[in-house]
């Protein structure tokens, strides 16, 4: 049987595993006495036990029975462990996390099992009193004497007497005391069985050689009760030979059942090409449309043909967005783990908490959001939160809080990372910023956006002292990054002795979006719906000017302007701009800007492909799209103008 | 007619697997479990010829599951899915009523002829 086909599926099962394990010991941590955490625990390790040794993967398996050999003498002890078996099994739980990957990756032999005499240890000595087991007992009473070994060569008994059986279990069989009581069970359907030896409970040891004796009264003859015997399969030896199959067990009526539910896994490449293919005909339905239009006069049919295809690509559309979509939850999960390690290893004390965990994004958005909330939750921790000292001498909890959360707005979600910890102090940031010749030397103090921007410049660090965690000058610079790749924004809000807060804005799906489709001179752009918020017409707004820009007056609101045709250098050949020009207002969050066009042409969908911009290309495009007519257009990132 | 088999595991893994297995030899897997309460669900509404049953499992177990399961209809055929060091539970499996056992990891040949005994 080829295993390698079931490896991806063995990884992402046990990650789900293991994340869990990692959320049931935090609980277990703050709740010792508690006997969920433990059970959840076992069967997750378990699991993995189960999968590891199908998979072949002899160290994964071994590491997870030993753990799981703990865990249940932990289960069954019912006492609160102390901290140190708890801080031993988030130990143990990253090496068989290690492990897990090793394995997949055909390096098991580099796990590190150190681990592994640690939580032997712990397994002795958490190990309960011996008790008699009474599993088998209500079922078959055993009694005392031992009927020699070698009495099984006894003459056939008369039909209605007790006879012994005595069988020999195959000493390669696996669990032989359960296929010892099979073995009596099937006895019993030929009779009664007066004595089995050793007892049955001797069955459930696993030093159980699988020799045994029955004492049984039937009067069915010597043939039908070895046939019986050597029906339950893994039997080497019966007193009795020869005889046919017998079986007791009658087929059941076939039924096949209705109202199943399936989910299979599916390769994300398989939706990225399904994606792809969907893009396609999305650009070429476009088309349909275009040529429809032109043709409706002659025959109205191709008109009510391109309204089908349209209406069923978008059903296509939408049925392949909806697979794509993953809740938070699979990304957000492990972060308790992260936060609480961090917070340990500089002593402070922080609760976190997750809000949101249900809301849905993209799974290519969210396996990209990770390393970003990675590094914004650890300079939470590292730079928000206060120690407990400094916490107290405010007068606060000595215990911070951090809080992730996500909420879907329009058609993007928010993430948001708030803790309550200090605040950025502005007038440090300033100082240092003009020292570094970030700002100008005039400026008085920073506005949130001022702040975020020199934060976010590459190697700037408020750190006092590199720790460990952070501090290291990389940080909001690469999560803005990333963020803006994804086509989405960060905003930060701060108040000292308060607080500070990251918000994250990402659209719901990558792959298609909604745009206005605008022109300037003979090109088009194509602009994201996600963060436009209106479009008004220039010249029917008051005018002003904004630190030196032009900006329009829009219900008390200063919005600054960019014009995309001195952006972009729109000249020579193009035609002159008409006299309305309208504007495009874009709002991420807080921040809002005007975009003037030449004009606007439709809101369409596009289908985004990435692109490697040349070098020299204004900042300001994320991808590009292909119009219904085959023409390309460029995109416009909205992050980039606001 | 192809036997029909309920395949009741918490593992996606295990019952892709055990899935795979049968149905290369012709079965029909009708329905999955995660949980002992969905398998003693499932196999009310679907009668199945079989029912591969995982040990341990949450909100209730496969030894539970097997009891009530037995409970509704004797007859009803359980092949015990099971890893080493589960030789206690194992015999009280087969004490609630299971047909057989299967220890993990599992071998199509061994979960076939397992399969094969409990069909009969």
């Amino acid at each position: 049987m080829d295993l390698s086909q079931y490896a991806e599926l063995f990884l992402a099962e046990s990650r789900e595993h293991l994340s869990a394990c990692n959320q049931l010991l935090l609980d277990w941590e703050r709740n010792p006495a508690s006997p969920e955490p433990v059970a959840g625990l076992f069967r997750a390790v378990h699991t993995i036990k189960g999968m590891a040794a199908t998979m072949g993967y002899g160290r994964v398996a071994d590491l997870s029975h030993r753990m799981e050999n703990l865990l249940d003498h932990l289960r069954r002890s019912g006492r609160a462990p102390a901290d140190e078996i708890i801080q031993l099994l988030f130990r143990a739980t990253d090496a068989l996390e290690k492990a897990v990957g090793l394995a997949v990756a055909g390096r098991e032999r580099e796990a590190d099992l150190a681990v592994l005499a640690e939580i032997d240890r712990a397994a002795l000595q958490a190990k309960p009193a011996p008790q008699p087991s009474g599993l088998a007992r209500h079922f078959i009473e055993a009694p005392e004497a031992p009927e020699p070994p070698d009495s099984h060569n006894l003459p056939a008994a008369p039909p209605g007497s007790a006879r012994l059986v005595h069988v020999v279990i195959r000493p390669e069989a696996p669990l032989k005391g359960g296929r010892a009581m099979l073995v009596v069970r099937k006895l019993q359907t030929l009779g009664t069985v007066h004595r089995v030896q050793p007892a049955a409970a001797a069955f459930e040891s696993d030093d159980f050689d699988g020799r045994f004796l029955c004492e049984l009264e039937t009067a069915r003859p010597a043939a039908d009760i070895e046939a019986a015997v050597r029906s339950v399969g893994d039997v080497e030896g019966v007193t009795f030979g020869g005889g046919t199959d017998e079986s007791q067990v009658s087929p059941a009526e076939s039924v096949a059942g209705g109202g199943r539910t399936r989910h299979i896994r599916v390769d994300l490449r398989r939706l990225d090409t399904l994606m792809d293919l969907i893009g396609e005909l999305v650009t070429e339905r476009g088309r349909l449309n275009d040529v429809a239009a032109r043709w409706v006069g002659q025959d109205p049919e191709i008109d009510e043909v391109a309204i089908q295809i349209s209406r069923l690509s978008a059903d296509l559309q939408n049925e392949i967005i909806l697979a794509r979509m993953t809740p938070v939850w699979q990304v957000f999960d492990r972060f308790p783990r992260l936060v609480r390690d961090v917070a340990r290893q500089l002593d402070k004390q922080v609760s976190f908490r997750v809000e949101g965990k249900e809301i849905e994004l993209d799974r290519e958005i969210l396996d990209a959001l990770g390393d970003p909330l990675v590094h914004l939750l650890r300079n939470a921790v590292d730079h928000g939160i206060e120690p407990p000292a400094e916490r107290k001498r405010h007068k606060k909890d000595p215990e911070g809080e951090i809080v992730l959360t996500a909420v879907r707005e329009r058609s993007s979600v928010a993430i948001s990372i708030s803790d309550d910890g200090r605040g950025i102090d502005r007038a440090k940031i300033l100082e240092k910023a003009k020292r570094e010749g970030v700002v100008d030397p005039h400026v008085e103090s920073l506005s949130d956006d001022q702040l975020l921007r020199v934060l976010a410049r590459p190697g700037f660090s408020t750190a006092e002292s590199v720790t460990s965690v952070s501090g290291r000058g990389v940080g909001i610079d690469v999560a803005m990054t990333r963020i803006r790749a994804l086509g989405g924004s960060i905003e930060i809000r701060t108040e000292p002795g308060k607080g500070t807060a990251f918000v994250l804005r990402l659209p719901v799906t990558l792959a298609i979006v909604r745009a206005l489709i605008a022109a300037v001179g003979q090109e088009r752009y194509a602009l994201p719906l996600t963060y436009v918020a209106e479009t008004v017409e220039f010249g029917t707004v008051p005018l002003t000017t904004m630190e030196g820009r032009d900006a329009i007056v829009l219900r008390d609101r200063v919005v600054p302007l960019v014009d995309l045709r001195k952006l972009l250098g729109t000249n020579g050949g193009a035609p002159a701009p008409p006299p309305r020009r309208p504007v495009i207002v874009l709002e991420m969050g807080e921040r809002r800007a005007g975009i003037v066009v030449d004009g606007m042409l439709s809101q369409q969908e596009i289908v985004v492909k990435g692109f490697d911009a040349p070098q020299g290309t204004l900042p300001v495009f994320s991808g590009a799209t292909i119009m219904g007519d085959g023409v390309p257009a460029l995109i416009l990132d909205s992050a980039g103008l606001v | 007619m192809s036997h029909t088999v309920l395949v009741c595991d918490d593992a996606i893994f295990m019952r892709t697997m055990i899935t795979d297995i049968l149905a290369q030899a012709g079965f029909e897997v009708v329905g999955e479990a995660e949980t002992g309460t969905q398998a003693v669900e499932k196999y009310r509404q679907l009668k199945p010829d079989l029912v591969t049953m995982d040990i341990v499992m949450p909100d209730m177990g496969g030894i539970d599951a097997v009891r009530e399961i037995v409970k509704q209809d004797p007859d009803a055929k359980i092949l015990m899915c099971s890893a080493m060091g589960q030789q206690a539970l194992v015999v009280e499996a087969i004490q609630a009523g299971a047909k057989d056992f299967v220890v993990k990891p599992f071998q199509p040949s061994r979960v076939l002829e397992a399969v094969q005994r409990v069909l009969g």
